[in-house]
């Protein structure tokens, strides 16, 4: 019983939204989207949050997890070949930004925080440039390092994207604390049935189709509205 | 997980190269043996190979051409008024729309400095499917200072279309690539319209360089049972889908990136967005809208740029009956 409350304290204590890796500094292009009058209320927020779930779901949770897996098995390489294989599958110029600098955040906590020779050597190989150092890549190895499991692992990725993307709301759309929390509460449903779709793709299976959200993001990097990062 | 997936009727050895989807994990349930004829049949499994050279003269021309029914290319023209020494084709099938159970394979290859315009001349229709798939694989490969721009007419899927296809990109670090796909929702206008009523796209590109570093991988998969197109920030409210990878030297695609202005027009109902691609390799511009024929122009007016920032030269108007 206080191995599993140990584990869900780690578990809060990674997903917490001033866990500090910078989520908050990230908009995921919501502030685009709102200036566009794509995103407005609460169901065209609900739909833009569900659309950065997915998208992510099929490429981040896919890395997320086999890195998860490769720091149980002790296997660096496929951790390393999950992050760049990650970065190649990013179009988004911004996107590949956000998720190398948080990875490299979060590595370095890890670091800190854990005895783990395998996060010690990606940091290295981060700052020697040889590996990109992706934050779901850093999720996986810190929370494998910390006990936490895979699926718990993969809800703290969900709720982590859809959060960014709530809290950025409270501060560039007309919506309400009590809108956000029940995009959250509603979304939170679907995850397990995202999980078991995730849990089997290989990380050449990672795939996307959002080109709505590609052009958002465009309009963002080449913009300048710069409340957030994208 | 392995899908393996055999053929149980004779197949003939046509002499070119077999194209299997079978671990493709989102074609696995649609390996069916179709009731017509299998797959792999003749004039079921199209095939071609074009490769570009320089010759002794320094014209660029279509030295090398292999192709299979029902794929045809037939001679190189030069109609291009603004590159008029640029060997253009245009792909034809002689068996109309990619129906079930087709394979394709194309090569396309660039010689050292060489240089072409390589479209399709109409629309490729994927037919109505009940048994099994459509396939291409395509292999892209352009030497140094090679020069291709690759824009076919746009893809309409049926309702219950399966298609799959892999495209296959070697480029050298000097070479420029202009790539682009347009994809309908479906035929808008048939009966009482049949947007996204297709069972399956799935879409995959990927490049590395001769030494075999890779540079980026876009794989995009459509499938409207299980994830409905229409939602925002996939499709949203627009019909058409047009893809454009551009790989160039890092002056050139910053100056293409600098001169190209993505945009959102309500009123239009047209939206654009361009990026880097990873690794230095290029850009990738996207574009969403109503109907072909404007998303057609806002493509080809960005090949204008690509055009005008690596070669210098101006595009042409495009001929009234495209």
């Amino acid at each position: 019983m206080s191995e599993n409350i140990t584990r869900i304290m780690r578990l809060l204590q990674f997903t917490d939204s001033t866990f500090p890796v910078g989520t908050f500094s990230f908009s995921n292009g919501l502030e685009t989207a709102g200036f566009e009058k794509i995103v407005y209320d609460r169901q065209t927020l609900h739909d833009f949050a569900k659309a950065q779930a997915l998208q992510a779901a099929f490429t981040d949770g896919v890395a997320a997890i086999a890195a998860h897996r490769a720091w149980l098995a002790d296997d660096y390489e496929a951790a390393t070949l999950a992050d760049s294989t990650l970065i190649l599958c990013k179009m988004n110029d911004e996107a590949r930004q956000m998720l190398r600098r948080m990875g490299k955040k979060l590595a370095e906590l890890g670091q800190h925080l854990f005895d783990s020779p395998m996060i010690s050597r990606w940091l290295a190989d981060i700052r020697a440039d040889v590996t990109p150092g992706t934050y779901p890549v850093a999720q996986g190895l810190t929370f494998a390092a910390a006990g936490i499991s895979e699926r718990d692992l993969f809800c703290s990725h969900q709720y982590g994207v859809v959060n960014m993307v709530l809290s950025a709301a409270l501060r560039c759309v007309r919506v309400s604390h009590y809108d956000t929390q029940q995009i959250l509460y509603e979304m939170s449903s679907g995850a397990e049935a995202l999980y078991d779709e995730v849990k089997d793709m290989r990380i050449d299976e990672m795939h996307a189709f959002f080109p709505e959200l590609d052009i958002i993001a465009s309009l963002h990097e080449k913009g300048n509205m710069r409340m957030f990062m994208n | 997980m392995a899908f393996d997936y055999q053929t149980h009727l004779t197949t003939h050895d046509s002499g070119v190269p077999s194209v299997d989807f079978s671990q493709s994990r989102e074609m696995a349930p649609y390996h069916d043996e179709p009731k017509a004829m299998y797959v792999g049949a003749p004039g079921k499994h199209g095939y071609l190979r074009l490769g570009f050279e320089i010759d002794p003269r320094g014209k660029s021309i279509l030295r090398d051409l292999d192709r299979r029914a029902p794929l045809i290319v037939q001679q190189a023209l030069y109609f291009d008024k603004g590159m008029p020494d640029m060997p253009c084709v245009y792909i034809l099938s002689s068996g109309g729309p990619n129906v079930e159970g087709d394979r394709y394979q194309q090569d396309i290859t660039l010689g050292p400095g060489a240089f072409a315009w390589v479209s399709t001349g109409a629309a490729t229709k994927l037919a109505e499917m009940t048994h099994n798939y459509s396939g291409l694989r395509q292999h892209i490969t352009l030497a140094e200072n090679s020069y291709l721009e690759f824009m076919p007419e746009p893809v309409y899927p049926c309702r219950h279309t399966r298609f799959i296809s892999d495209t296959d990109i070697v480029v050298h670090p000097t070479a420029a690539l202009f790539y682009s796909e347009i994809f309908m929702g479906g035929r808008k206008y048939y009966g009482d319209g049949e947007l996204f009523e297709y069972d399956i796209l799935s879409v995959c590109s990927h490049a590395r360089r001769p030494d075999g570093t890779p540079l980026f991988r876009e794989k995009f998969i459509i499938d409207p049972a299980r994830v409905n197109p229409r939602g925002l920030g996939i499709m949203g409210k627009y019909d058409v889908f047009a893809n454009v990878i551009v790989l160039a030297p890092r002056s050139e695609a910053d100056r293409i990136y600098a001169a190209t202005t993505p945009y959102i027009d309500p009123e239009a109902k047209l939206a654009c967005g361009i990026t880097h691609l990873p690794n230095d390799a290029g850009l990738l511009f996207k574009v969403l809208g109503m109907e072909p024929g404007p998303v057609k122009k806002v493509v080809r007016d960005f090949l204008a740029t690509f055009r005008r920032e690596v070669k210098g030269r101006e595009l042409p108007e495009e001929f009234p009956w495209r």
